[in-house]
């Protein structure tokens, strides 16, 4: 299948998110879609997906003229697409998911019936079978691994007859194995005659896969070229335009901080919400110490930062910050203004949707405002965070809810790094944020640190945690599976660390080249 | 309220331009409330213009009329304060009914226990009592909720029940008048726990209470750090808590301040129209401030204007009884009518203003 899109243009509002953009997608082959944050990747990729209707311009499939007017009018044109976010039930088996999604799955016979006919002739499990063949088709969704339940939203989509497949953003949650892994997978899919379309900002995934690279910037297409005409300088040059001189990222020398005495110290944390529990967790920081927090998505990391920063009761132990207690088992949580907190998906977590940027930056300072508070230095500090961190439309009276996810992430940095703390904890800080705005918050974190506030830093990417964290502890089954020191640790060890076994909270699933050389914990 | 003769009278082009001003939902809503009622009056084989600006006289008429409307519009403000309050922090309290007469029952209380002393001591003891009674009635949700989390809606419509069958109880049993020859009431209160009216007509000191808390009430939540984290709390409480703004403490002091206000609203009732505490208090008044609270958007100083108008229309069944031998219930329905107008008209005017 052969798909051209001529000349597309969407506009929201005033804001053009595609301008006149021209592509194909040919029969086999792997496309990389690059570009920064906001250059207009997802939005092109979901007008071919049927999710909005482009304002100019045409898409034609097999050279015909076509219009998509939804995903289902996509999905039977073979066109398919998988999220950032996955649609997965977590309390239903990998056969369930399956089946959900599975067109010829008849909502009036006895569904146990058609499970099991379907599932003996095989057609709904083949691709199961082919690309994970370890994996029980009982196992519980909520049991899989990231990358196990990225794959099965994939399965998902190829049920479908998908023949182009639309991937977003796919190795932004994976530790570095399953990336490797997902690569080889696309790769294969391509070799069968599928056309894939990746949408990424890492180079890592154009290097790795992709046979034409297709770099977007500011919602116009910069260039095409074929992967092996291109070098990763020359592509991050065409991401980001004119912004390429950047000062370094510095962090405090390990030395220095090494030397200090501990600042923050968390003794024997424990805490459980939901089905997510943390126990025994017992780390120091040092001024100006990057802690790195490592892990696969899901193994009590948030809860970790929501104890930390008082927003969950702890069952056990206590968190000491210069000798002074802040939160412990035995009294109630509360926030305090020592603290800095950069929660996952601040669009959810972080701000008051409905109320204006000033507002929300003026909550990092809440407790100081006087009780009729003054509202035009407030605007000042916004207009400023706002500047600082190219944060786009620049005006302070516009409601969070209207920002974009990577801008309101770039807000909300801003708004918790603008005072001093002794503590920052930083979920994900970067995550959906493109190379250049990942820089300038990663300079901005640290500053903090050489600033001498202890740092809490949970990622999942592994390189970047190489490279700036002067620890890292793995947390996995909501305990601390092992820290390491980035100078001499090897990230698969670390990779290891995260995915290992020995917790009852991870079940073996022994499908994936992670799960077989396993068996070793950090 | 004009706009809608000047909106009809305009050239086509000042009418284009009108038709997408602030006002034209508020005319729309005026427009469809005077014809439904006139359709209401027509389908009861009445002279619908007639009849309809004898109901308009009935409520606003002369001094008396109005004067009427305002001690009907002095529970109705009270009680949707209450409802209103709650509703800034997304909370959806039905529950000022049973609020206003558990200030009442307090107040009346106080008034019983404190029998002889002075007007300066009883008012205010009676006053503090009434509010202590209100406030209670809005703390006990507000604990349900955040210790238990049970749902506010509810709790407090459950509430109400028994606030109202408290007064009945009282008044049958324990504190019944036994001069009374069998009519359940208290006896008649001394003249120092009678607020004080107005030039001569039954118009007393719960308008003024409702008006003073009405402005208060804006200023601190539209101005204050307070009334931000209530905004806050309400649009993500979990931010709020990484502010430091406690939504338990907060659900506490919005429900009991709204409590604490229509309990005033019972006492005024019971001391100044009743003269004692009796069955069927402020029949309605709870529901009525419900319904104010959520046409004015909780909007504190929309509530004046809406609830001197709802008193208006309570006011005038009086004379829709009189002139045209309608049923007094037939003020709940245009009452009813004048809710499912506005709710509908603001509904499709958003939706088309977002398309």
């Amino acid at each position: 299948m052969h798909i051209e899109l001529y000349n597309v243009s969407k506009r929201f509002g005033d804001i053009t998110a595609n301008d006149g953009v021209s592509l194909d997608i040919r029969e086999g082959e792997v496309v990389a879609l690059l570009g920064e944050n906001g250059a207009g990747k997802s939005t092109l990729m979901k007008m071919l997906f049927g999710l909005y209707p482009p304002d100019d311009g045409a898409i034609l499939v097999d050279g015909k003229e076509t219009s998509i007017h939804s995903p289902q009018k996509a999905m039977s044109l073979g066109i398919g697409m998988v999220f950032q976010q996955f649609s997965l039930i977590p309390a239903l088996s990998v056969l369930d998911n399956l089946l959900l999604a599975y067109p010829r799955a008849p909502f009036w016979t006895f569904r146990h019936l058609f499970e099991t006919s379907a599932a003996r002739s095989g057609q709904i499990l083949d691709y199961l079978h082919e690309l994970a063949p370890g994996l029980a088709p009982h196992t519980l969704v909520r049991d899989l691994s990231v990358g196990q339940r990225q794959l099965l939203e994939l399965i998902k989509v190829l049920n479908l007859n998908a023949r182009v497949l639309i991937l977003d953003e796919p190795t932004s949650v994976l530790p570095p194995q399953e990336a490797e892994r997902l690569w080889g997978m696309i790769r294969k899919l391509a070799e069968g005659g599928r056309s894939v379309v990746l949408i990424t900002h890492k180079m890592e995934d154009v290097m790795a896969c992709a046979d034409r690279v297709v770099v977007m910037r500011n919602g116009k297409l910069i260039n095409t070229l074929e992967r092996d005409d291109c070098t990763e300088v020359s592509l991050v040059q065409m991401m980001m335009g004119e912004r390429v001189d950047r000062a370094p990222v510095t962090t405090p020398p390990h030395d220095s901080v090494t030397r200090q005495p501990a600042k923050v110290l968390i003794r024997d944390l424990a805490a459980s919400q939901g089905l997510q529990s943390i126990r025994g967790i017992n780390l120091e920081l040092r001024p100006g110490e990057i802690l790195g927090i490592a892990g696969v998505s899901g193994n009590g990391q948030h809860l970790l930062a929501d104890a930390l920063v008082g927003l969950a009761r702890l069952s056990a132990g206590d968190v000491i910050i210069d000798g002074v207690t802040l939160q412990s088992a035995s009294r109630s949580p509360a926030s305090s203004g020592q603290v800095s907190y950069i929660p996952e998906q601040p669009a959810v977590n972080a701000v008051a949707a409905d109320l204006s940027l000033t507002v929300n930056v003026a909550l990092s300072h809440f407790r100081n405002l006087s009780f009729f508070p003054h509202w035009a230095p407030e605007k000042a500090t916004t207009e400023s965070i706002l500047e600082n961190y190219e944060v786009r439309p620049p005006n302070p009276d516009l409601k969070a809810g209207q920002l974009s996810g990577g801008n309101l992430q770039k807000l909300v940095v801003g708004r918790e790094l603008k005072d001093e703390k002794d503590l920052i904890v930083a979920a994900y800080p970067t995550m959906g944020l493109d190379a250049g705005a990942a820089h300038d918050i990663y300079q901005a974190l640290f500053r903090k640190a050489a600033e001498g506030a202890a740092i809490l830093w949970i990622s999942e990417d592994l390189d970047d945690l190489m490279e700036y964290a002067h620890r890292i502890a793995v947390i996995r089954g909501g305990e601390i599976a092992g820290i390491f020191d980035p100078r001499e640790a090897d990230r698969y060890d670390i990779g290891r660390a995260m995915t290992s076994q020995q917790s009852d909270e991870t079940p073996p699933t022994p499908d994936t080249n992670v799960e077989t050389r396993t068996g070793v914990s950090g | 309220m004009n706009q809608t003769t000047t909106a009809a009278t305009s050239p086509i082009t000042g009418l284009k331009r009108l038709l997408n001003g602030p006002w034209t939902p508020a005319a729309i809503m005026v427009l469809a409330f005077v014809a439904a009622s006139m359709a209401f009056f027509a389908i009861n084989g009445r002279e619908p213009v007639g009849l309809f600006f004898e109901m308009v006289r009935g409520g606003f008429g002369d001094g008396y009329s109005f004067s009427e409307t305002l001690v009907k519009t002095s529970p109705i403000l009270l009680t949707a304060l209450a409802i209103a309050l709650p509703a800034r922090l997304g909370l959806i309290s039905v529950g000022a009914e049973g609020q206003l007469y558990l200030g009442a029952l307090f107040g009346t209380g106080t008034v019983l226990l404190a029998f002889d002393q002075p007007g300066w001591l009883l008012m205010p003891l009676m006053l503090a009592g009434a509010m202590v009674g209100g406030a209670v009635w809005g703390i006990v949700p507000a604990l349900l909720k955040t210790r238990l989390g049970v749902n506010e809606t509810i709790s407090t419509l459950l509430l109400n029940y028994v606030g109202i069958l408290m007064v009945s109880f009282v008044v049958h049993g324990p504190w019944k008048n036994p001069n009374s020859l069998g009519w359940p009431s208290t006896v008649e209160f001394p003249e120092g726990a009678i607020l004080p009216t107005f030039f001569d007509t039954r118009v007393h000191m719960g308008l003024v209470f409702g008006i003073v808390a009405a402005m208060i009430l804006h200023v601190l939540v539209t101005r204050s750090r307070w009334g931000l984290g209530l905004q806050v709390s309400r649009s993500n409480p979990r931010v709020g808590a990484t502010a430091g703004i406690s939504y338990e403490k907060n659900v506490l002091l919005v429900m009991a301040i709204g409590g604490l206000l229509a309990g005033l609203a019972g006492i005024a009732e019971a001391s100044v129209i009743q003269n004692r505490l009796q069955d069927g208090l402020a029949t309605g008044y709870g529901l009525t401030g419900f319904l104010v609270a959520w046409l004015s958007g909780q909007h504190f100083l929309r509530i004046i204007p809406l609830s001197i108008l709802m008193g208006g229309l309570m006011a005038s069944a009086d004379s829709l009884q009189l002139y045209a031998q309608l049923p007094k219930a037939s003020a709940d329905i245009l009452q009813a009518v004048l809710f499912i107008i506005v709710l509908a008209v603001g509904g499709l005017w958003r939706r088309r203003t977002m398309a």
